[in-house]
């Protein structure tokens, strides 16, 4: 108390802060940085790095022998992306609507058995579809021809024009159960009287759904599309483990993770470059930076409304 | 009929059309059934095929081993080709430790960040929240060369340091919400008893985030045990493979043993299932409450 | 406006059964309360009229029609939350007009009749904006308004004005009055405040333990309750009580031996009593009053004084488990730890067999 003008130096809060904060920055926010600094340059003749500007940009857009690679990629991965769209959030929504029913019995067992692909891990759920689906098994064949469907059994896995739709539909089987947890708790979050309120006011159930409670959740159902956009722009094991870095057929698999790690760590003939994996990385978290703005900037804001 | 599919300790919502509703009941028990058998169908697929002999895997997929086709071959094939145990307890390690530390670093980093103020307090809050969103694998061509100049690839302490990287923003960012929960007489109670600050968390605040913690650690867990990319490029050597690693390479590598693949997979499966069960009441409810804000 | 009627209505959760066999006739235009503890059955049976629960057993017409089986937009009744249950998604006007709107109302019709239910409650230029960002009492006032546009024959209320503050209570009690005289509704209130009972019903109907205890208007329930449990739920402070024992019983009056050594004289009839009877003998607060002049008479220390300006509470003791309230006139100027002496005309208490039930009082009307 002798030196009360002076408060002393807050030791404690860096005690607190810097183990952490310092991890942190060394090994997420400072190679996250080098990286988009790295992507300006490019091999030096001395072995080096040299500055290149946007030389590395400008290849991968347009000179031919990348940028057919980097638009197929991207192509692809927003195909990706609608196809968990169009089938992962909606199923989910309905398993949540099923789920959150009143006097549903083994609620529980449901969402527990339903959630459990989720805990696993990509490489192994590619791997177990990849014998399902396989010829030499024989498994999925079967099932078609047990439904009557034999004549239409192909290997998708194998041909250009299925397996980007196989691998989506396998991810989109795996993770269904994050969107069916996230938008069940939010129905679960709904106030019983307001449901009521409907019900007194002579909404049949499928009224008070799409009225009242769809409405109140799509703040959730916005946020389960955010978070699908930034793991699928960031996907990479469940084509790895299926189809091998080559993303084939004839890249028809390839997303930009995949490109990512074939730019960086080379392949066949091409040699890995650091710089362009650089540019690749740099181009993705650009992608990544528009969603989740385009997500805080325009769906949320419009969507603020709606929240209780 | 009715009373098994829907808790009749409930009230419907009026009781007209009684019969109506068990049709309803079963309906949806109905849909329920059949997403719950596609979720489960291919998994135990894999671990009822895991313990028979190959004949009998090709012969009757569907079928439960029996004594004839019962063949534990595979896993012989496995435990003997290559380093499950060593992967498996990599995997262990790693996963431990990172979770373990992003519980301890992130509540500190979450205590100063929501308790004290000062100057750039703000910034640094954001600084961590822009790492719940921007993937940590974008700067891997950076974290790869920082390892090399560390000598630390090909150690199980590279995917620590990572792991720890990775988790700590989304741990900082629950942890924060639920330290704001804290009522604020608790510490102001313990400074007014002259309680250093370094105590007032360890001795007070820390035992009072065990059940955030917990949905932390579940969420921490489940991305840095099921990782590939990763242990791929950081530590692909076989003294510091993981087990997804592991069996990702083992199955690349004895792609027409299928005894051996189905075995690989069940010893990569069986252990987070055995998890998942136990502790799937404290996940949901972690994911469930995390939902809310 | 119609006429609601329940016949030995029951509910039952699993096994156990809240509601046991409620008969209630309610009449065109009446103003219904239902009141108790929480967990008396009251809110529950506020859902079997709305049809937000089933019925277990008995009958519910509504006008006549047994309507156990509609559902609640059939039955003609709208209903206010106590928690509003606004959609918070919706402006007012939407909110007001979602009723109309699932019935396939036209535009003109809802917007004709929104306007005219604002108009009435003063909210018409608040339309546009969404619930968050109104105060509670506007929120109160869309949820009637909400109910009002439907023209309901039955309106319900759930402890509507529980979540504002006490004098804005005050206000909208007096507004919900008023308003059920202009619309002239069948009216049926919940609520756990005596006070918005007294003040509101045309009859109150007092709940306990999944049973009507006692079912009258107001005044008759305050003069004269039937059980020990409703004369201590209406009225405040609570009506005092004091255990004794019957010392002499005739029709014309009793005489009873309280436990605190005092002789008191009650004007009830006493025909059933015999002397040695345990009863309990029940004194509202407002019917104590100073002097030593009275024939039941009481001496003990103040422990501590209320004053409200118009009236004071005292409150007393004389150290042997005779701990009485009084309400005196806001003038009397008395000091906390005095002795002070007080008492009661025979006319005044009220006198409770040991099963609770109360013995016919004598007044002189």
């Amino acid at each position: 108390m002798k030196h009360s003008e002076r408060r002393p130096f807050p030791w404690h809060i860096l005690f607190f802060l810097l183990p952490g904060l310092a991890i942190y920055l060394v090994f997420s926010v400072y190679p996250l940085l080098d990286t988009l600094r790295m992507s300006f340059y490019g091999d030096a003749a001395d072995g080096g790095h040299a500055f290149v500007g946007l030389r590395n940009f400008v290849t991968l857009l347009t000179d031919s022998t990348w940028s057919d690679a980097f638009w197929n990629a991207l192509k692809n991965n927003f195909e990706f992306f609608f196809i968990h769209m169009l089938l992962q959030n909606p199923i989910g929504l309905l398993l949540a609507v099923l789920l959150s029913l009143p006097k549903l019995r083994l609620r529980n067992t449901y969402r527990t058995l339903i959630f459990m692909p989720t805990m696993l891990s990509v490489v192994i759920i590619g791997f177990i579809w990849q014998l399902i689906l396989s010829p030499i098994w024989g498994i999925a064949e079967n099932f078609m021809y047990g439904i009557g469907l034999g004549n239409h059994f192909d290997s998708w896995l194998g041909k250009e024009g299925t397996a980007l739709i196989t691998l989506g539909l396998i991810s989109v089987w795996q993770f269904v159960g994050i969107p069916m947890m996230l938008i069940y708790a939010s129905l679960l979050n709904i106030p019983d009287e307001i449901v009521d309120a409907s019900v007194v006011d002579g909404a049949n159930p499928l009224q008070t759904f799409f009225y009242v409670k769809l409405p109140l959740i799509l703040p959730t159902i916005a946020m389960v599309s955010i978070l699908t956009f930034v793991a699928n722009f960031n996907a990479f094991e469940l084509i790895y483990a299926v189809k091998g870095a080559l993303a084939g057929p004839n890249f028809s698999t390839d997303i930009m993770g995949t490109l990512f790690y074939r730019t960086f760590f080379g392949f066949q003939l091409q040699q890995g470059s650091p710089t362009m994996g650089a540019a690749v990385a740099t181009l993705m978290f650009l992608i990544i930076l528009a969603g989740v703005m385009v997500f805080l900037l325009v769906v949320q804001r419009r969507i603020n409304r709606f929240q209780l | 009929m009715k009373a098994l599919f829907f808790d009749r300790s409930q009230p419907a919502t009026g009781g007209w059309q009684r019969g109506a509703q068990t049709g309803k009941a079963l309906a949806v028990h109905a849909v329920l059934l059949t997403y719950t058998v596609i979720a489960l169908f291919p998994i135990l697929l894999v671990l009822i095929n895991s313990l028979k002999s190959r004949k009998a895997i090709f012969r009757d997929p569907l079928g439960l081993p029996s004594l004839d086709t019962l063949n534990l071959g595979g896993f012989e094939q496995v435990l003997l080709r290559s380093d499950f145990g060593l992967y498996a307890c990599n995997s262990l390690v790693v996963t431990i430790l990172a979770v373990g530390l992003v519980l301890l670093l992130g509540a500190m980093a979450a205590w100063a960040l929501t308790e004290y103020r000062f100057r750039g307090n703000l910034l640094l809050a954001f600084l961590f929240a822009m790492g719940i969103m921007i993937p940590i694998r974008l700067g891997t061509v950076s974290i790869l060369n920082l390892m090399v100049q560390l000598h630390l690839v090909n150690t199980l302490t590279a995917l620590v340091l990572v792991y720890i990287a990775q988790g700590l923003p989304l741990a900082v960012y629950i942890l924060s919400e639920f330290i704001r929960t804290i009522p604020k007489e608790l510490k102001e109670a313990a400074r007014c008893d002259g309680i250093s600050e370094y105590k007032i968390f360890f001795a007070v605040i820390l035992p009072l985030l065990r059940p955030a913690m917990a949905t932390v650690a579940v969420f921490t867990m489940i991305p840095i045990w099921n990782d590939l990319w990763f242990p791929l490029i950081l530590a692909p050597g076989e003294e510091s493979r993981t087990i997804t690693l592991g069996v990702q390479q083992f199955v690349g590598q004895y792609v027409t043993d299928w005894n051996a693949v189905l075995s690989s997979l069940t010893l990569a499966i069986v252990p987070v299932l055995v998890l998942y069960l136990i502790f799937s009441r404290q996940l949901i409810r972690g994911l469930t409450a995390g939902a809310v804000k | 406006m119609a006429k609601v009627q329940l016949k030995n209505l029951q509910k039952r959760f699993n096994d156990v059964k809240v509601l046991h066999g409620i008969d209630l006739d309610i009449q065109h235009g009446e103003f219904v309360v239902l009141v108790g503890e929480s967990g008396c059955g009251k809110s529950t049976l506020l859902r079997l009229l709305a049809g937000l629960e089933e019925i277990s057993d008995g009958e519910l017409l509504i006008d006549d029609v047994v309507v156990n089986h509609q559902p609640p937009a059939k039955r003609g009744i709208a209903m206010v939350f106590q928690s509003y249950a606004l959609y918070p998604h919706m402006s007012v006007f939407k909110n007001m007009a979602f009723g109309l709107k699932i019935a396939g109302a036209s535009k003109a019709d809802m917007q004709k009749k929104v306007e005219e239910a604002a108009r009435k409650l003063k909210i018409d230029h608040l339309l546009h904006r969404l619930p968050r960002e109104l105060s509670g009492g506007q929120r109160q006032r869309v949820a009637i308004g909400r109910a009002i546009v439907r023209d309901p024959k039955v309106f319900l209320f759930d402890e509507p004005l529980s979540n504002l503050d006490a004098s804005l209570r005050v206000q909208t009690r007096v507004e919900l009055g008023k308003l059920h005289q202009e619309l002239g509704a069948t009216i049926v209130y919940v609520t756990h405040d005596q006070v918005e009972a007294m003040t509101l019903g045309d009859k109150i109907v007092v709940m306990n333990g999944g049973r009507i205890e006692q079912c009258g208007a107001p005044l008759s329930l305050y003069h004269h309750p039937k059980t020990l449990f409703v004369a201590q739920f209406i009225g405040s402070p609570k009506m005092n009580v004091l255990a004794g024992q019957v010392q002499q019983a005739s029709a014309t009056g009793v005489s009873v031996m309280l436990e605190c050594g005092v002789l008191a004289e009650v004007a009830v009839d006493g025909s059933q009593l015999q002397s040695g009877d345990p009863v309990s003998l029940g004194i509202r607060p407002e019917h104590l009053s100073l002097g030593t002049e009275l024939p039941t008479c009481f001496a003990g220390e103040v422990t501590l004084t209320e004053e409200l300006g118009e009236a004071t509470y005292v409150y007393t003791s004389n150290g042997a488990g005779q701990d009485l309230v009084l309400k005196v006139d806001g003038h009397e100027e008395i000091a906390v730890h005095s002795q002070i002496r007080f008492g009661f005309k025979a006319g005044m208490a009220h006198l409770f067999d040991k099963d609770g039930m109360a013995l016919p009082r004598l007044l002189k009307s």
